[in-house]
């Protein structure tokens, strides 16, 4: 895969400019298996192995209940994998960490604080000083697009400023990978493509490694530099694509661009094929 | 203009009314069980004024401030933990089942065999009032608490018993003061019952001597001071819990148009 610009820290390293990216997510032979309430065990993942390149923005795509946010919730530490092991910065994961912060599409934020007041809590929670936090938090909030709304509680927010503000609070600790667990699902078309084109924005200016997880195969090409396609449940990998599309993207560009209609149709066909899913126990 | 005003005087409209009726109705029955409105309005200064009566009420007030603030030290902690382990729900559940239904004041005979007719007797009945209302407002709302945010909160880093002081207690506020909204009134209520069943001090104890004596216009003018200081009590509450909820609260969600 050759997608990203070469980094100027790495080109300041030698070592690192010659071998290939580090791998920030090592997912290694990690498979889940639930308890559902008539004593049955549930697959929900069947021997998953994937490593994420620091950087690079990855997307777990694959029809509802095949497990792809399970997957986020194991990276995350939130659950723990029945069998396998996951590791980040080549250490095995064993429960949540500032290292890796999550964006949820239920948003999940508190809603006793202010906007100010979310975005400046994990820095706080850090030990940051409060006015240097809350200097951070503000610019952080502007970059969003919510200048203006600091006081504001999460109660008078409409969903796509709740979950800008969900992605600043999440920015505002520096995690080294942003989680994101379908964070633009619970929302109209409209403002999805809005908060789409930001958050590329945001994230071309400092590259932070990045697990989306969608069932939308619009929103996984125009994003990612990695598509990896889940099968129906038990989930497995079906296959990884490389979307090599130039960057920065612009939405109306690659929408009358023929490679990124054919990822997307490539893709489709592959999700729609079901002869592999759930073969084998 | 007209109706704003005219809504904000309807309780004092609607309690002059109530004392019309009253009056009317006592006039028209002329019992001497059934004392007119005026002379009942009338005794109440003369007990607001005397010292030993007084002293009766504050007695009440105090034993009911205490167990109050007692109970929620107890069931807030042990409702939030209930609703976030499965384990403690399990075992306090069936505890707190037998004991809700069961009137409190109907404990009264064997607390009194066990701690006498004093003020702790009377405390520890407010205090069994109070805390099942508490207990299971705290234990609903801490287990509503999404598990998202639980999650974005130990993201952040914070610990097990952080979350818990931190996110599960601010985010079921809104609920636990609604329980101890309830509970307010009912530590009232047992105040009442715990001095009218261990006669010695209080409200209730002014008011069932009265009764005892004949005196009816002291009894309804007792009922009048201790309604009045429940309706205070929670009014001055709910002032109180809509100023620390103000996140929560409906009527001031108006989302805004714009991603």
């Amino acid at each position: 895969m050759k997608v990203l610009p070469s980094r100027p820290d790495f080109e300041a390293d030698p070592a690192l400019a010659r071998g290939p990216a580090p791998a920030m997510i090592e997912i290694d032979r990690v498979s889940q298996t639930f308890r559902t309430s008539g004593r049955q065990a549930h697959l929900a993942l069947s021997d998953i192995s994937l490593t994420i390149e620091d950087g690079a923005f990855v997307s777990i795509l694959g029809p509802s209940g095949c497990g792809k946010s399970t997957l986020l919730y194991i990276v995350g530490g939130f659950v723990s994998p029945t069998e396998g092991v996951a590791r980040v910065k080549g250490r095995a994961i064993t429960g949540p960490g500032p290292d890796r912060g999550p964006v949820f599409q239920e948003f999940a934020l508190f809603p006793w604080k202010t906007v100010l007041g979310n975005v400046m809590y994990g820095p706080r929670q850090q030990g940051v000083k409060s006015p240097e936090a809350e200097a951070q938090s503000r610019r952080l909030i502007e970059m969003v697009g919510l200048k203006g709304f600091e006081n504001f509680y999460p109660k008078e927010l409409s969903g796509g400023m709740k979950q800008r503000v969900a992605l600043a609070r999440t920015l505002a600790y520096h995690p080294a990978v942003l989680l994101m667990d379908e964070p633009f699902g619970a929302l109209d078309a409209h403002t999805r493509t809005r908060l789409q084109n930001d958050l590329l924005n945001i994230w071309e200016r400092d590259r932070k490694t990045v697990l989306f997880v969608t069932h939308s195969v619009d929103e996984a090409v125009f994003l990612s530099d990695k598509v990896v396609v889940m099968t129906r449940a038990p989930g497995r990998i079906k296959q990884i694509i490389d979307i090599e599309l130039p960057r920065p993207r612009r939405r109306a560009e690659l929408l009358l661009d023929p490679r990124y209609q054919k990822y997307v149709v490539e893709i489709e066909r592959m999700i729609d094929d079901t002869s592999e899913d759930g073969l084998r126990p | 203009m007209m109706t704003r005003a005219l809504s904000r005087l309807a309780p004092l409209l609607a309690c002059l009314g109530l004392l019309a009726i009253w009056q009317a109705g006592s006039l028209m029955l002329n019992t001497e069980s059934f004392p007119t409105a005026m002379s009942a309005v009338r005794a109440v200064p003369s007990i607001l004024g005397d010292k030993e009566s007084l002293v009766n009420i504050l007695d009440s007030l105090r034993r009911m401030a205490i167990a109050f603030a007692a109970a929620l030290l107890f069931a807030i902690p042990l409702g939030l933990m209930m609703g976030r382990s499965r384990l403690v729900a399990s075992f306090f559940n069936p505890l707190l089942m037998i004991t809700y239904p069961v009137p409190k004041a109907a404990l009264m005979p064997i607390i009194m065999l066990w701690l006498g007719v004093g003020d702790l007797a009377k405390m520890l009945v407010i205090f069994l009032g109070v805390s099942l209302p508490v207990i299971y407002h705290s234990f609903q709302g801490a287990r509503a608490v999404e598990e998202k945010m639980l999650w974005s909160g130990a993201a952040m880093g914070l610990s097990a018993p952080q979350r818990m002081i931190r996110i599960v207690l601010p985010a079921a506020l809104p609920e636990i003061l609604t329980g101890c909204r309830t509970g307010l009134v009912l530590a009232l209520i047992t105040m009442v019952t715990s001095e009218m069943i261990a006669r010695q001090s209080g409200a209730g104890n002014i008011l069932f001597n009265a009764l005892d004596m004949g005196q009816y216009d002291t009894v309804y003018a007792m009922i009048i001071i201790i309604g009045a200081m429940g309706i205070g009590l929670d009014a001055a509450f709910e002032r109180l819990r809509s100023r620390l909820v103000r996140w929560s609260e409906p009527g001031f969600d108006i989302p805004l148009s714009f991603a």
